[in-house]
């Protein structure tokens, strides 16, 4: 009796162990996973939001990213190579053309083809309001990559995914 | 008609097969011309005035575009798709 109550305790803090192990030491997939929430976070806008909370999310969107990031999109201007400061006024233009915005990703997979660099194929929705009343829900399948660097995972590309070509 | 995978697993497109590999395809006030010659679209219930210049749809790629024709050309999806992105098509 008393060897099934050690058992039982025992098997108890194995368990705690490993839930603690899983809570406090995410996996590296977890980690990139973790950055796509925060960029999601940082670029969605609510109605009336204000300036405080602008800078705040301006200021979280640009430490999500490298030194520079590359950007390939087919039929927008926007492709290219920036610096971490020109992504943070691209995103601040950006926003301010929108009265509400949400960025959600989904079906992320991940890979990692070499030390310290991830791969991430996704689907990516963005919707909102225009400041001048227009919908926007826009749908695109994206290939983004990511750098550990300092034990932080930062965006490094981000490429569209050309399904139809015109 | 086929449908298309547009976005990750779950994100299709239904559209129309309209020119094949090796095929030109283009648009002519809103009429759609194959290897030079007018393809009769009776499925085509909104007549659109688009413009489209000839191009040759590639290697395992097929053209696909959508019916409902009725917004301007720049809104609609369509255009040159790999074979890989075609998931099957409707059943009725």
């Amino acid at each position: 009796m008393v060897k099934i109550k050690y058992l039982i305790v025992v098997l108890l803090i194995v368990m705690v162990g490993i839930s603690v192990t899983f809570l406090f030491f995410p996996s590296e997939e977890k980690k990139v996973k973790k950055r796509f929430a925060l960029l999601s976070e940082h670029m969605s806008k609510d109605y009336g939001e204000n300036t405080f909370i602008m800078a705040n999310k301006i200021k979280g969107i640009s430490v999500l990213f490298g030194e520079n990031c590359n950007f390939t999109v087919s039929d927008y201007s926007l492709s290219g190579n920036y610096t971490r400061e020109e992504i943070s006024g691209i995103a601040l233009r950006g926003r301010a053309h929108f009265s509400t915005l949400g960025l959600k990703f989904y079906d992320l997979k991940v890979s990692f083809p070499e030390k310290d660099l991830a791969q991430v194929n996704l689907t990516a929705r963005l919707t909102g309001k225009s400041v001048y009343g227009e919908h926007v829900d826009e749908t695109r399948e994206l290939m983004c990559l990511l750098k550990k660097v300092e034990k932080k995972w930062l965006f490094s590309s981000f490429e569209v995914i050309e399904v139809l070509k015109r | 008609m086929v449908v298309v995978r547009f976005a990750g697993s779950k994100v299709m497109l239904l559209k129309r097969v309209v020119g094949l590999e090796g095929e030109r395809v283009e648009f002519r006030d809103g009429k759609l011309f194959v290897n030079g010659s007018l393809l009769e679209e009776p499925y085509v219930r909104h007549p659109c005035n688009w413009n489209l210049a000839p191009r040759k749809v590639d290697n395992n790629c097929v053209y696909v575009v959508g019916d409902n024709r009725s917004m301007p050309i720049e809104n609609h999806y369509f255009g040159q798709t790999s074979m890989e992105r075609i998931m099957g098509g409707p059943l009725w």
